[in-house]
Formats: structure tokens, C-alpha cells, sequence
């Protein structure tokens, strides 16, 4: 009873941060359709940016919103720095990863002069902890896996029930047509970062939460959520979503049943084998779409 | 009034490709306007240099006397020149409602939207039928119907069709050209591209060959032209 508890834990925990990672760069995918190599140094600058209101006296009741906004900003000066002024070119998907990867260095090498290597750490959501069952569970996991799918809804909502949330779909599938109906599609290109980053930093306040942070620490949820992406489907938000809290279960049952150092090798093993049956993910529908 | 559409010496092309070289048009004072001419000669450069999607290296278009020349095409359509694009593909996975939705994007379009939702279900009922369908579900024909119900959500005060019957059955061709005059009728000036000759006679009073990207010829109102006349134009003599 007690393994499988903390199997599924383990899991929703997991697959929480995943989500959260992957639809942010699903997001951007699918509206300007490019990877953005920079989203781990995003997620890591929102964290660094939290610490530092934090660290200024701010609870992080007020921290976290105003960091999640001024990373909103940071996403969009990415996009208006790094990415808008690719769009058009020949050769924009590689031309972004580069620019996004040069970003996310320079990102990653700015907060390291700033702050400095030593690792800090971020005031968890909620203090203390239970226990559930047969388990005893962080309140700071318990928070993240539950506000992970209302941040996750919320964003559904956006996307399919607002005019704005249709523009970002609208101008995912046809630029041209989009224009031509009078969408601002910069200005699109640039929310869609804006949120993307936004997510990214959310995701980063919550693990810094409950892990050192350090300038480098984006690095593996980057992967992450590239491998939840590819998985799932590059062409929707939803399939990233599923196949995150997959990967979330299916990394808790091979840490426990193979243990740590054999996981992202079985991880790497299931997402091959996976592209080789279905290349276009494992929950993409036949075209690109956003919600 | 000044005219809807004036164009002097227009110069537009891709990259180091020139399409249009110094074509000049007035139109629209007098009904609506006819574009044909052989394909390659810059009659979809032409729409797509009116609506902001090509940038014009020289020359200048007037929409109801104002320089719309180098307007982004977010602000050429917020002025009421709407451009259904030949063989638009729209929004695949979006709802004809969707659409018609987002084709009254602009804040003037906005403020009519009702109104325009009920006039494009009276002219298109095949579409009114389906309202919560997705775009990719449906047959050509009736995409086109969507996009021009799309650009109509528009308000416009000049609505621009490229091809509107490209590609399309016979039977299907006749009921894309009724609702193309049903809109004439409802007062929607137009600028008509299409290679159906009898349609655009049937259209439009004044009628522009477009042809190594300038005006070819131009068929004034009241100057009457056959279809043996407009084919010969076509081809050359």
C-alpha cells in the first residue's frame, strides 16, 4: 500500500511541474512554431526573481504574482528581442533555436554574476506537512499538485472561451488569414511568450520551493519538458498535459522499481519506442491546434 | 468623394522578384470592379499589396482618399477593406462560429456584429446549418463560403475577392456566384477577381486586365464587351 501511495504522489508531483514546463513551451510552439531553448532559464529567472522580492521582505503572497508578471514581461522582450525579428526568414525554426539557446545562456550567466553560484531557496507555498494514508506529504506538494490542474484550467478557459484566447489559436493555424481579419500578430506572438514565461516562472517558484536553486537549474526541467512535449504531441496543449503527468507516474514506478540512475534511461527507451509507433506524439490529433 | 480605391504606379514583388511594375487604377466609383487577366501577372500581388500583406517598394494606394500605402494590414482592415484571399484555407480547427467570430475582430466590425452574423446565415444558409462545425470538415465550396462570410463579419466598406469560384464544381460555382451577388445586393461594393468571364460580366460594370503587372485595358461602364472579346485579351492576339 505504502509504495503504491508514494508512487502516485510522486507522480502527480511530477507530472505537475511537467505540466506546467511543457505547456508553456507547447504553447509557444504552437502559436509561432518554435522551440524556445531559453524556457529553463525563463523558469529559473522567475524563481531568482521571486527569491529576490522575497529576500527584500515581501511575503510571497505578493512575490509570486509580481514576479509571475514581470516575468510575463521578460517573455515578451524575448520574443520582441531574440524571435520577432527572425519571423519571415528562411530557416526560423534553427534560427530560433539558436538566438533562444544564446538567450537562455546569457539569462543564465547574468543571474550567476548577479547572485552569485550559491544556492538559495524560496519559502514554500504552504509550511508544514500531513500525512495522507500511508504517507506523510509536504504541504508545498500538495499545494502544487492541486493548483497545477486549476492554473492548467484557467488557461483552457482562456484559450477556448475568450475572443483574445481565439486569436492565439487563429493565428497558430493560419498567419495570413489572421492578418487579414485584422489580428495584431506581433502583438500575439508576444503574449503567447508572455504567458509561456509567465508559466515558466510559476513552475520555477515552485520548485524553488522545495529545491536549491541555482542558475543551472534549468536545465533539466528544459528536458523535461522537451521530452513531455515531444511526447504528447508538439501540436496542442492538451497532449503535452496528459503526457506529462504520464511521465510524472511512470518516473515515480521506475525510481522505485529500478531505481534512480535507470530512469531517464527507461524514460528515453519509452519515448523512442513511442515516436517509432507514432511519430507525431502519443496524443496529437491529425493538425496542429491549440486547445 | 474621392474614389474608394485609387492606385498610382504601383511597384510590389517578392524579395528581388518584381510582379507589379507601375500599375494605376481608379475604381468603385461606379459599382462594382472586375479584375481578370492571365494568372502570373500580379492580380493576387496586387490584392495582397491593397491589403498590407506585401509591402509596395513605390507607389501608393488611396482607400477613400487616404494613403493606406504602407499600413500595417491590421489597420488597412480596421479602415473597411477586407481581402478574402484566393483558396483560404481560414482556421482549420476552428468553428465556422469561431470565425465569423474573429472576422469581426476589428472594434468597427465589432459594433455591427449581430446584425452582420444574421445577413451572412441569410445569405449562406448551408452555413447556418453547421455554425458549431470545424473548418477542415468542410468541402471547399463551403470553406469559401466561410471565408467570405468571414470577411463580410468585416463591416466592409469594400470588400476584396480573389477567385471566390476557383477549383469548384459547376453547380457549386453557380451557388458561390448567387451569394457573391447576394452580397452586391445587400450593398457591399466589391473588387472581383475570378477566372468564371461570365461571372464577372454579370458583376461588374468596370472591368481592369491585369497583365505584366500594369493595366492592360480597362472596360469602362457603359462600354459593352463579350466574353469573345475579354478571352482574346486574354490570350493575345
Amino acid at each position: 500500500m505504502q509504495p503504491l501511495a508514494e508512487i502516485v504522489f510522486g507522480g502527480l508531483f511530477q507530472g505537475s511541474l511537467y505540466a506546467m514546463m511543457g505547456v508553456g513551451l507547447a504553447l509557444v510552439w504552437t502559436t509561432i512554431g518554435v522551440f524556445n531553448f531559453a524556457h529553463g532559464a525563463l523558469m529559473m529567472l522567475g524563481a531568482y526573481l521571486a527569491w529576490t522580492l522575497t529576500a527584500a521582505g515581501l511575503p510571497l503572497a505578493l512575490a509570486l504574482p509580481a514576479a509571475i508578471l514581470l516575468m510575463g514581461g521578460a517573455g515578451w522582450l524575448l520574443q520582441a528581442g531574440v524571435v520577432r525579428p527572425l519571423i519571415g526568414r528562411p530557416n526560423l525554426v534553427l534560427a530560433v533555436v539558436i538566438t533562444t539557446l544564446a538567450a537562455g545562456s546569457l539569462v543564465e550567466n547574468g543571474v550567476l554574476q548577479a547572485f552569485g553560484p550559491r544556492s538559495k531557496q524560496l519559502p514554500p507555498l504552504v509550511e508544514g506537512s500531513m500525512t495522507i494514508g500511508p504517507i506523510g506529504v509536504s504541504l508545498h506538494q500538495l499545494a502544487i499538485i492541486l493548483a497545477t490542474p486549476v492554473v492548467l484550467l484557467a488557461l483552457w478557459l482562456f484559450l477556448t472561451r475568450t475572443r483574445l484566447g481565439l486569436a492565439l489559436r487563429a493565428v497558430a493555424q493560419n498567419e495570413d488569414s489572421a492578418q487579414l481579419v485584422g489580428l495584431n500578430v506581433a502583438a500575439l506572438y508576444g503574449l503567447a511568450f508572455a504567458l509561456s514565461a509567465s508559466l515558466a516562472g510559476l513552475a520555477g517558484i515552485f520548485i524553488g520551493g522545495y529545491r536549491f536553486m541555482s542558475p543551472a537549474m534549468g536545465g533539466d526541467p528544459l528536458l523535461k519538458a522537451l521530452i513531455v512535449v515531444v511526447f504528447g504531441g508538439i501540436s496542442s496543449i492538451s497532449g503535452p498535459i496528459f503526457a506529462a503527468y504520464l511521465i510524472g507516474f511512470l518516473e515515480a514506478f521506475s525510481n522505485y522499481a529500478f531505481g534512480l540512475y535507470w530512469t531517464p534511461a527507461i524514460l528515453f527507451a519509452v519515448l523512442i519506442s513511442t515516436l517509432m509507433v507514432r511519430p507525431e506524439g502519443l496524443f496529437a490529433p491529425r493538425m496542429g491546434k491549440l486547445a | 468623394m474621392s474614389a474608394p480605391l485609387e492606385i498610382e504606379d504601383l511597384v510590389a514583388g517578392y524579395g528581388r522578384v518584381t510582379v507589379l511594375h507601375g500599375l494605376s487604377m481608379t475604381a468603385g466609383t461606379s459599382g462594382n470592379v472586375g479584375l481578370f487577366g492571365p494568372n502570373g501577372h500580379g492580380k493576387t500581388t496586387l490584392l495582397r499589396a491593397m491589403s498590407g500583406l506585401v509591402r509596395p517598394s513605390a507607389g501608393r494606394i488611396r482607400f477613400f482618399g487616404e494613403d493606406v500605402t504602407h499600413l500595417s494590414p491590421q489597420a488597412i482592415v480596421g479602415r473597411g477593406l477586407i481581402h478574402v484571399p484566393q483558396g483560404n484555407r481560414l482556421f482549420p480547427d476552428l468553428s465556422i462560429a469561431e470565425c465569423l467570430a474573429l472576422g469581426a475582430w476589428t472594434r468597427r466590425a465589432r459594433a455591427v456584429e449581430d446584425e452582420n452574423r444574421e445577413r451572412a446565415a441569410a445569405i449562406f444558409p448551408r452555413l447556418a446549418e453547421r455554425w458549431r462545425q470545424p473548418v477542415r470538415t468542410l468541402s471547399g465550396g463551403e470553406r469559401q463560403m466561410v471565408s467570405i462570410a468571414t470577411g463580410l463579419m468585416g463591416a466592409p466598406r469594400l470588400l476584396v475577392l480573389d477567385e471566390p469560384t476557383l477549383g469548384l464544381s459547376p453547380r457549386l460555382k453557380e451557388e458561390l456566384a448567387e451569394a457573391v451577388r447576394a452580397v452586391s445586393a445587400a450593398g457591399v461594393p466589391l473588387v472581383i477577381v475570378d477566372e468564371d468571364v461570365e461571372l464577372l460580366l454579370g458583376l461588374a460594370k468596370h472591368l481592369f486586365l491585369v497583365n505584366h503587372g500594369t493595366i492592360g485595358a480597362e472596360i469602362r461602364p457603359g462600354e459593352t464587351i463579350g466574353h469573345d472579346a475579354i478571352m482574346a485579351m486574354y490570350f493575345g492576339h
